[in-house]
């Protein structure tokens, strides 16, 4: 059993959570809300990929799947959330959980219980030759593979964190996100349209959370459940990386994949089923030794 | 005074008829008519309408819904109309006891056709307070192997358990796979399997009896169900040497670690529980499955030929090993009311065992039943998934099916005789 393997296979689950962890922080940090109905934005999104694919070529699927995200994500904000921006995080905590439940039953309505597959091939590679470093029964080196589908996905993970990156860094948009993350009274003196504001942020969650929901979906399958089975690990990452930091997110949720792959790999046997588990143990011992999380930012404010 | 008089027994008539007549449209609303004399019998039916086990769903429906159409064709039992109803638990025990006391309570079910073994073993003393007999096509749980049924006394409910099975219990199948595993020369295994008490349910049994009979379980990994990868458990799991590996949890999360295994090539002889002989895996792996196989219960009762050409004229639900059980659910109940000549829960739980292993006529369908009955006849039920032949303990006893992947699609390899078993499933354990 080698630890490098399992430190890839920690990435690979770490990106899926990273890209949608991103969304649901920065609805966060800047509508200050928790939003539980986030696992369903990305049922939504693999669901839109999947009708998609069965007329377009998969890349194309995936773009729409983005947009769709995007748009179901704006529209469900301005049904729900902003008619309520005032009234606090709590309300809208609230709010949330019961849409969430709501858009489950409805999906369940429309598309039924069963999972579809999306139809794709996978090829894997391995390196030959690595030694192996052994410690006991495991291996701290030795050979590794990896498949198409991880290298898909590590790889969208990358173009996700660039992207973030330059356009929180180097878009007036994207700058009036952060201030508004900062402060939004201040924000709003400075004549930033808040209102704008937390539509893009809507509109860029609802994108991240349809990719996320394609890859989760080409991995696994797309049923009702496809997203509120990750929503919890989404929601520890986004609190692990210190709640409305981007960039924590995305360090709590390569924490998470690779704790949960090493959980898997070095736990006696008969606790194996406890490695989704060992995350949140993780999650609540670093939030002991530093509430704020790993970026910084206060959780206890929420 | 008069007046007074008067007045006071005019206003106690009056409360008198509110109340008498309140009282007896609040017993219609709440179903206190107890068995009507003419109105419809109803069955209840807990079911997996979503959830994880609802890819089996489609089939039982069918197969039920074909059933109490013949029922109601032949005249019904007792010469009332039969009705189901059907209501989701999502296969979780606490909706499974919302629903079951809705059926019970608010429906009039007399008897009970469905409960998965994830919902019978949590809700075991619910079920026997209930007094209601559920005769369950679902669960393959070794906990019912000693559980249930009327202990050979039918006229004597004090000893009763309440809960019967027409699929045969995952000791028989388990015992066919070990069987099967041992006879291929797999002298070690490993194991991997799912949190869910069914899963659980068919690795105890699988497990004990390869472990009786000589063989090695070299590891055993638990992994949680819908997970987006199970590689790490996967490359766990293959760290050790065997030369077969058997698998079982609910399709769609064995999918995704049927796929990992492809994905990786990790090779040697996958062992599959028997929820998984479905095509859908088979399809979504692709070739990397062929040779995979899995033994289920059999589905060669007396009357399953006739039984499938019936179930086909209803829909194109896929036939799975719950399929035919489902059938003889309801040809078993509804004749256990014929006989009993009352539709009442008590009523049915005395008849099951006598219409099914009496030295009787052989019957095949509801409607020979009745005709049999009706002639003064004790009737034999044989059924389409086995004889239903009720042991003390509401267990049948069957064949097991070894069906094989190849190219997409699970194909029947070979059939193990249940007499080849006996020396996995001894007499009066089961």
């Amino acid at each position: 059993m080698g630890l490098a393997q399992n430190i890839v296979f920690g990435l690979v689950t770490g990106s899926y959570i990273a890209i949608a962890a991103i969304g649901f922080t920065l609805i966060y940090g800047i509508v200050d809300m928790i939003n539980f109905a986030y696992g369903e934005y990305l049922t939504i999104g693999a669901f839109v990929g999947f009708l998609a694919a069965g007329l377009l070529p998969l890349p194309a699927a995936v773009l729409v799947a983005m947009v769709g995200g995007g748009v179901v994500s704006l529209a469900l904000a301005w049904l729900f959330f902003t008619p309520i921006n005032e009234t606090g995080p709590v309300p809208m905590l609230l709010t949330s959980i019961g849409l969430g439940l709501v858009l489950r039953n409805v999906i369940r309505i429309f598309a039924g219980g069963s999972a579809r597959y999306y139809d794709t091939t996978t090829e894997t590679f391995r390196t030959q030759g690595i030694p192996e470093v052994p410690v006991g029964s495991f291996d701290l080196v030795g050979d590794v593979y990896v498949t198409s589908e991880h290298l898909v996905v590590v790889g969208c993970a990358v173009a996700v964190f660039l992207v973030i990156h330059g356009l929180l860094t180097r878009t007036d948009v994207g700058i009036a996100m952060r201030a508004m993350g900062d402060s939004e009274d201040l924000a709003r003196v400075r004549g930033i349209d808040t209102q704008f504001i937390r539509n893009s942020v809507w509109i860029l969650a609802g994108v991240l959370a349809g990719l996320a929901g394609v890859l989760v979906g080409i991995q696994t399958n797309v049923n009702v459940t496809t997203g509120y089975a990750h929503i919890l690990q989404i929601l520890a990452a986004a609190i692990l990386g210190g709640a409305g930091s981007p960039y924590g997110a995305i360090a709590g949720a390569y924490v998470i994949g690779i704790v949960v792959a090493l959980s898997t790999a070095f736990l006696p046997s008969h606790m194996t089923g406890l490695s989704s588990a060992m995350a949140f143990v993780v999650l609540v011992a670093v939030l002991l030794v530093k509430p704020s999380g790993i970026a910084g930012a206060e959780v206890r404010e929420a | 005074m008069v007046q007074r008089n008067t007045s006071s027994v005019g206003r106690r008539t009056f409360l008198k008829l509110t109340g008498g007549a309140g009282l007896a449209a609040t017993a219609g609303c709440l179903g206190l008519g107890g068995d009507g004399d003419g109105g419809p019998i109803v069955f209840g039916q807990p079911a997996s309408v979503t959830g994880d086990w609802d890819f089996l769903q489609p089939g039982v429906s069918q197969a039920t819904d074909v059933a109490l159409d013949h029922i109601n064709e032949a005249g019904g039992p007792l010469g009332r109309e039969l009705q189901v109803e059907r209501r989701d638990t999502t296969v979780d025990p606490q909706e499974a006891r919302t629903v079951t006391q809705q059926l019970i309570e608010n429906d009039d079910a007399v008897a009970i056709l469905g409960l998965f073994s994830s919902e019978i073993n949590p809700l075991w003393d619910f079920i026997q307070e209930q007094e209601t007999p559920v005769v369950t096509p679902w669960p393959g749980s070794s906990f019912l192997d000693t559980r249930g049924g009327d202990m050979g006394t039918p006229d004597d409910v004090s000893d009763d358990e309440w809960v019967w099975r027409t699929v045969i219990g995952d000791t028989v199948h388990t015992s066919g796979a070990a069987f099967r595993a041992l006879d291929q020369g797999h002298d070690t295994l490993g194991i991997i399997n799912g949190t869910a008490e069914g899963a659980r349910s068919w690795v105890e049994g699988f497990r004990t009896a390869y472990e009786a009979n000589g063989g090695t379980v070299a590891t055993q990994i638990e992994v949680n169900l819908g997970e987006s990868s199970y590689q790490s458990a996967l490359e766990r799991l293959f760290n050790e040497d065997f030369s077969a590996f058997a698998v079982s949890m609910p399709l769609e999360s064995a999918t995704t670690l049927m796929s990992d295994w492809a994905d990786g090539g990790y090779g040697r002889q996958p062992i599959l529980s028997d929820p998984l002989a479905q095509n859908d895996l088979a399809e979504q792996v692709g070739s990397d499955l062929n040779g995979a196989w899995a033994a289920s219960p059999g589905q060669a009762g007396p009357s399953f030929d006739s039984f499938v050409e019936t179930y086909e004229e209803g829909g194109d639900a896929e036939l799975n090993g719950w399929t035919p059980p489902a059938w003889d659910a309801m040809n078993v109940t509804a004749l256990a009311v014929h006989r009993a000549g009352e539709a009442t829960p008590e009523a049915v739980q005395r008849n099951l065992g006598p219409v099914s292993r009496g030295p009787g006529t052989e019957v095949t369908t509801f409607e020979e039943g009745m005709n049999a009955l009706d002639d003064g006849d004790e009737i034999n039920y044989q059924g389409a998934a086995t004889p239903t032949t009720f042991t003390d303990f509401g267990n049948v006893l069957g064949p097991v099916v070894v069906s094989e992947a190849q190219d997409g699609e699970f194909s029947e390899l070979e059939v193990i005789p249940a007499e080849d078993l006996t020396d996995f499933v001894p007499e009066g354990e089961y």
